[in-house]
């Protein structure tokens, strides 16, 4: 089975991997891009957050038949080094994470909705930032979007937005 | 500055230093170098801090990073002694030594009232009991990262620690240049004499450091601190925004294998006839393991796959037969029921333990003008870190290692050792980050089925991980509670009696008994946390009585995020804000005379009521509710703006204020004060777990809902400034949230909601 993660093909070895299991268990555990991380298993909590064609997926509830063909984006592949994503920006700017573990489906589902509209109201965030955290960083993290959201143009000229 | 160093004295020939060690207790908190792991390049000063050739600052770290920035408060305060910019220090594994034990958590287990404990105020009884306490915690070695005691602990030796290192680096370049101590400064982690102009990198003096010995060494005067008070950044953010911070369920050893538990579906079960194979038919499935009941944990059966996926199918398709809890099926809502009759039982005769009482409440009660009593009660609540409970081990060749997000990394070695029946010093603990703790990682159960499984995989690790199901379903649950609380007035209107019978089950005795069982007590001694927030009330009233009665309803119950004050918080500030009504005062007001005393109590109220405009007319279709609550030795109070719509309560605003002592960071406490709010108000607006017929009913996070984004309010916190200790911040913030909801939602209604989660009729 091949998989396009991040800009890269990787062959997953039939024997490890079927159709149905979801794309999250690829990413962690056959992958080792543990950055996406597992908190409910049911689509409940947002944790497990990637995008897929751009669009923020929920990778608990997604198998990795839907995934194939398809370009999965994790974390670890929404800056790079030296050249860190407007939100990743402003999620230091703003101190956003406490424990940090429900941090990185926030950012890719605020990823998914800056890069289809960069100065969201606030009902539209309510509807596209879903994510539980436990820590209470949602205070912030309306913040962090809007300022990521401020930094996007310019971001956007040198190549950094994605 | 008053570092007092006699360094000068070396000069006249090397070695003569000093004196002023033999000052220090036989068994300081200073350390030795050789507590900390030695590694290549790096020159060991004592058992806190390590300095690099490149003159980078090690810090054993012996506290977990849980979301709660300690990494970054401990860093600054070494960065602070040591001179160097704060992106200088890192943190490392302390390993587990008695050096790190938490004192202050235990002394936080007396049950001394504040009015007796203010600092200039403390009675003998109490500093003796103190510092015996000390004395015996010392002993014991306890490291823990709970009881918001990090910072309070570590205030006064990781300061000395620092400040003793950088008076040795400095000493070393003073024997080097033979030049007065007094003549050098540091800046930045370079020494420098300003005349010579000599400089020389912590780096290159660390060697010759080691081999000093300084005179008496004093921290930092108030007035000297450049870095302590900043809102500096935390350290754990980069890697927290790019996903390369590493939680326990991220470790990857070579070869690791994945292990998912199942328990019986009622707490108190077990396994009974486990048929592995269909188990093992599920391709990627490697084994099937039964796991005796580990410090308090159920029995349960381990299925260990290729990866978490393989394992949760095998998990799925595992036949086995679950046994029953042999003393009967548990069921919360009879026992919250006999929790009320308990408490209304012990009010009648002026029973249960009185964990403070003056005056004669009983009789002022009697002979009262008029009366008030109300009864109030809270849930069960599971913690649902983000991260659920997982621990990874490898046992091989009569070795144990551990990678584990825990807060107690001494009680998961000594469990680890027990497990696999190896001495403790053959278990190596790595503590990871942690994705949320709350209490929840206070206990080592998930740690000793770790081992177990690990046990049976030939030397391969393994990574044991519950399910989100397991988690709620098996959880050591914040208590259910029970409080009648009563109260009278004189003729003249004034606030005379005050009574408050609770019950529920006590949490340090299960902890113990489950955790730590050479130290069990045959019977349960009176446990602060179950009276924490009523008994310590601030208010002068004449005539007092505090009382608990202490239940054994066989609900494994455990520490949950500001513990007893999570709902005895929400009974007395309740209350008193049904007080305030019965007295027709206005609830800040009516807080503030009986505040006499108390004037940092007062100033918080003060500051939180103004800010939020107390006294002005809120917007339309909004009300405002307050509290005032101290715990973990910081004051807070907020204020609640909140509505209603079509989906319940709903909170705009909180304005929160807080005196937590000395601030190390004040973007920190901020920071906690936010987590504390929305922590609490998922709990006061959502938060139950019931149990029916020995089941837990909430299995995943749609049955236990969070505050989302939606629903989260404008958060405002203002500090106190104040030179008294630093106290805790970790969870000071949770407790007023519920009861200044609840006064809110009254001021809105007219409805008095006295039982959590807060639903109107």
């Amino acid at each position: 089975m091949k998989l396009n993660v991040n800009d890269v093909l990787h062959d997953v070895a039939d024997d490890l991997v079927d159709a149905r299991m979801p794309l999250l268990w690829a990413l962690r555990d056959v992958l080792g891009l543990t950055g996406t991380k597992y908190g409910c298993g049911v689509s409940a909590c947002g944790a497990c957050t990637v995008h897929l064609q751009g669009r923020a997926v929920r990778s608990c509830v997604t198998p990795l038949s839907a995934a194939q063909g398809q370009v999965v984006r994790t974390i670890e592949g929404l800056g790079a080094p030296g050249r860190p994503h407007p939100l990743q920006v402003a999620w230091i700017s703003h101190q956003v994470p406490q424990c940090g573990y429900c941090q990185s489906g926030l950012l890719m589902a605020a990823a998914a909705l800056l890069a289809a509209n960069r100065n969201p109201s606030d009902a539209e965030i309510d509807a596209a930032i879903t994510n539980l955290c436990r820590c209470g960083t949602t205070p912030r993290v309306r913040e962090a979007i809007r300022a990521a959201g401020r930094l996007m143009p310019a971001a956007a000229r040198r190549g950094g937005a994605r | 500055m008053r570092r007092r160093t006699l360094f000068a004295s070396g000069l006249a020939g090397a070695g003569a230093l000093l004196v002023g060690w033999s000052l220090l207790p036989p068994r300081s908190r200073l350390g030795a170098a050789s507590t900390l792991p030695a590694v290549a390049g790096e020159v060991g000063l004592n058992g806190w801090i390590r300095i690099a050739s490149d003159g980078g600052v090690r810090l054993a770290m012996a506290r977990s990073e849980m979301g709660q920035g300690v990494h970054t408060a401990l860093a600054m305060l070494a960065a602070e002694e040591l001179d160097v910019p704060l992106d200088r220090v890192t943190p490392v594994e302390a390993g587990v030594d008695g050096l790190y034990g938490n004192l202050e958590v235990f002394v936080g287990a007396l049950w001394f009232h504040p009015r007796d404990s203010e600092p200039g105020a403390e009675s003998a009884s109490l500093s003796a009991s103190g510092w015996m306490l000390r004395k015996l915690a010392r002993e014991l070695g306890i490291s823990m990262t709970g009881g918001s005691t990090s910072i309070a602990d570590a205030w006064e030796p990781l300061r000395l620690a620092a400040a003793t290192a950088r008076a040795q680096l400095v000493g070393a370049a003073s024997l080097q240049w033979k030049l007065p101590v007094d003549e050098l400064g540091v800046r930045a982690g370079v020494v420098q004499h300003a005349r010579s102009g000599r400089r020389a990198e912590y780096g290159e003096l660390a060697a010759a450091a080691a081999g000093t010995r300084p005179g008496t060494v004093q921290p930092k005067p108030r007035d000297a601190w450049t870095l302590i008070g900043q809102g500096a950044a935390r350290l754990d953010v980069p890697a927290k925004a790019d996903g390369s911070a590493r939680f326990g369920i991220d470790v990857r050893p070579p070869g690791l294998l994945h292990a998912v538990v199942r328990h019986a579906p009622a707490i108190g079960g077990s396994p009974g006839r486990v048929d592995p194979a269909a188990a093992l038919r599920v391709p990627g499935v490697l084994r099937v393991v039964r796991m005796p009941p580990y410090a308090g944990a159920d029995a349960a059966v381990a299925v260990v796959g290729r990866t978490t996926w393989h394992a949760l199918e095998g998990a799925r398709a595992l036949e086995a037969e679950w046994r029953a809890r042999p003393a009967g099926a548990l069921d919360s809502t009879r026992i919250v029921e006999e929790l009320e009759r308990t408490a209304r039982a012990a009010a009648a005769d002026d029973d249960g333990f009185a964990f403070h009482a003056r005056g004669d409440a009983p009789a002022a009660l009697r002979d009262a003008a008029s009366r008030v009593e109300a009864v109030y009660r809270a849930p069960y609540l599971a913690h649902a870190t983000m991260e659920p409970p997982n621990c990874t081990a490898r046992v091989a060749g009569g070795r144990v290692e551990l990678w584990v997000p825990t807060q107690v990394p001494g009680l998961a070695r000594s469990l680890a050792a027990r497990v696999a029946g190896v001495d403790e010093a053959a278990v190596q603990v790595h503590v990871t980050y942690l994705g949320g703790g709350f209490g929840r990682r206070l206990d080592v159960d998930f740690v000793g089925q770790a081992v177990r499984v690990a046990i049976e995989c030939d030397g391969a690790p393994v990574q044991l991980l519950w399910p989100r199901e397991e988690d709620l379903g098996h959880d050591f649950y914040r208590p259910a509670a029970a409080a009648v609380m009563r109260a009278g007035f004189d003729a003249q209107g004034r606030l005379v009696a005050l009574a408050a019978n609770t019950a529920g089950d006590a949490v340090v005795p299960r902890w113990i008994e489950r955790t730590l069982p050479l130290l069990a007590s045959p019977v349960d001694l009176p446990d602060r946390t179950t009276s924490e927030g009523l008994f310590d009330l601030p208010y002068a009233v004449p005539n007092l009585r505090i009382a608990h009665s202490a239940t054994a309803s066989g609900v494994p119950v455990g520490y949950w995020r500001s513990v007893g004050h999570s709902h005895n918080a929400f009974f007395a500030e309740a209350f008193i804000d049904e007080l305030a009504h019965a007295a027709r005062q206005d609830a800040v007001a009516f807080r503030l005379k009986l505040l006499d005393g108390l004037p940092r109590h007062a100033a918080v109220l003060r500051l939180a009521a103004a800010r939020a405009g107390w006294g002005t007319p809120p917007p339309p279709g909004r009300a405002r509710g307050v509290a005032l609550h101290e715990s973990f030795g910081s004051i807070v109070a907020q204020v609640v703006e909140a509505s209603i719509d079509a989906a319940g309560p709903r909170v705009h605003r909180v304005v929160c204020a807080i005196d937590c002592g000395t601030v190390v960071n004040p973007a920190i406490v901020a920071q906690q004060m936010e987590s504390g709010i929305v922590f609490g108000l998922a709990a006061a607006l959502h938060g139950r777990i019931d149990i029916v017929d020995g089941v837990v009913r909430q299995k995943n996070f749609p049955d236990y809902p969070l505050l989302t984004l939606a629903r989260t309010p404008r958060i405002e916190t203002h500090i106190v400034p104040s030179t008294h200790p630093p106290a805790g911040v970790g969870e000071p913030g949770v407790p007023p949230v519920a009861p200044a909801l609840a006064n809110a939602l009254f001021a809105l209604t007219g409805q008095r909601l006295r039982e959590l989660p807060l639903k109107l009729s």
